[in-house]
């Protein structure tokens, strides 16, 4: 059965193999290709960062942390960096307030600012700590996962709403701390929406 | 690890062999041609770049993922100018291909389009680049375990989806007869 709807779909294949692509040995085929192995090795340097807004989810859901595991990997530091591309990954815990507390009416401009944004499936949900597999980075890194953890006691508070195995989330954070208060949360395609608009993936 | 110059031109001629075509219909089914040949000259060159990291027995699923990175960044350009712009503009809804354009078998285009942009992805993986779960992950910057537990749900839904569009059954993804349900 799973044969015959792959099959179905590869019926709606626009690119199926009966339609031509560029041949490699054409002439600007092996132009590009030329001009390709004449450039030089190094890769540029990443663009500047754009610039960061300020602080002003101080104190929300301060008291998750969130690591993002090597693998990928990025580490999130937390200043407002942009993430690195190596090394270990770092543990942040904020200065806890109620975590509840200074909630921001949600809107993809503020949405926007998030540092770090992307949408995960939940492999594990053990305790306090919760693992996602990225299924699409929108901002903020390229680690294939990332490990939520929240302080001892409380798992029932992660980012606010419950995970469980198999779920996807959308998942914001900012200064490495989750946000929850409507910036995070089980994925829907209005949600996934806002935060295409956001990122613009 | 590549060395001399020779020996990373033949390393990169034959890498780009094996991906050249599926790499041009990957990035044709996902963005229009000018896109996607900019596309191609980017990745291409990332596979230059990145030549020691390709992986010998999983070379096009790697490609794949760049592909996906590099087509994820066009957008993001993409839309920062659209962004611009639209500031200028009154609010107006974006502008979608109809997927009931799709005369091969409509009634799958729509259902497929209704469900969540990763399960239609995983779903194009699995049927349009062919590959397994293993693959798909590595394409993704996932694990297999995840992707064989998306690519079931998402499997899921689309059954659902095609049955909500049809609830007499005849739409259903098992019958293998996609021509007789398209009336």
């Amino acid at each position: 059965m799973t044969d015959q709807l792959r099959e179905r779909l590869a019926r709606l294949d626009p690119m199926h193999p009966g339609v031509d692509t560029e041949p490699l040995t054409t002439k600007s085929s092996r132009d590009l290709l030329e001009g390709i192995m004449s450039s030089p090795v190094t890769e540029q340097p990443p663009a500047a960062p754009e610039p960061k807004s300020n602080r002003w989810l101080v104190g929300v859901a301060a008291a998750v942390v969130l690591v993002v595991a090597v693998g990928g990997a990025i580490a999130l530091t937390g200043d407002g960096e942009d993430p690195v591309a190596s090394g270990p990954p770092l543990e942040l815990n904020a200065a806890g307030e109620d975590p509840m507390a200074m909630c921001i009416m949600f809107s993809v401009e503020e949405l926007a600012k998030m540092e770090v944004a992307f949408e995960g499936t939940a492999t594990s949900v053990e305790g306090e700590t919760v693992t996602l597999d990225v299924d699409e980075w929108f901002k903020g890194g390229d680690a294939g996962q990332v490990v939520l953890h929240a302080p001892a006691g409380m798992g029932a508070l992660i980012a606010g709403f419950p995970f469980e195995v198999g779920g996807q989330y959308l998942i914001t954070a900012f200064d490495g701390n989750v946000n929850y208060c409507g910036f995070s949360g089980p994925s829907t395609p209005e949600f996934r929406t806002a935060f295409e608009q956001a990122f613009g993936a | 690890m590549v060395s001399s110059e020779g020996e990373r031109r033949n390393r990169f001629e034959s890498v780009v062999a094996e991906v050249y075509d599926p790499l041009q219909r990957y990035l044709r089914r996902r963005t229009s041609g000018e896109d996607a040949s900019d596309a191609l000259a980017d990745v291409l060159l990332t596979v230059w770049r990145r030549l020691d990291e390709v992986p010998e027995e999983a070379v096009l699923p790697w490609s794949y993922g760049v592909a996906r990175r590099t087509l994820a960044n066009q957008r993001r350009s993409a839309a920062r100018h659209l962004r611009l712009v639209s500031r200028l503009e009154t609010e107006r809804p974006v502008v979608v291909d109809d997927p009931a354009d799709s005369l091969e078998d409509p009634e799958l285009a729509t259902a497929l389009a209704t469900l969540p942009a990763p399960d239609q992805e995983v779903l194009r993986l699995w049927a349009w680049e062919q590959l397994e779960p293993r693959e798909i992950a590595l394409a993704l910057g996932s694990t297999a375990n995840a992707v064989s537990l998306r690519l079931s749900r998402a499997r899921n839904k689309l059954a659902d989806a095609l049955t909500r569009q049809d609830p007499s059954g005849t739409g259903h993804i098992g019958d293998g007869n996609a021509e007789e349900n398209q009336r």
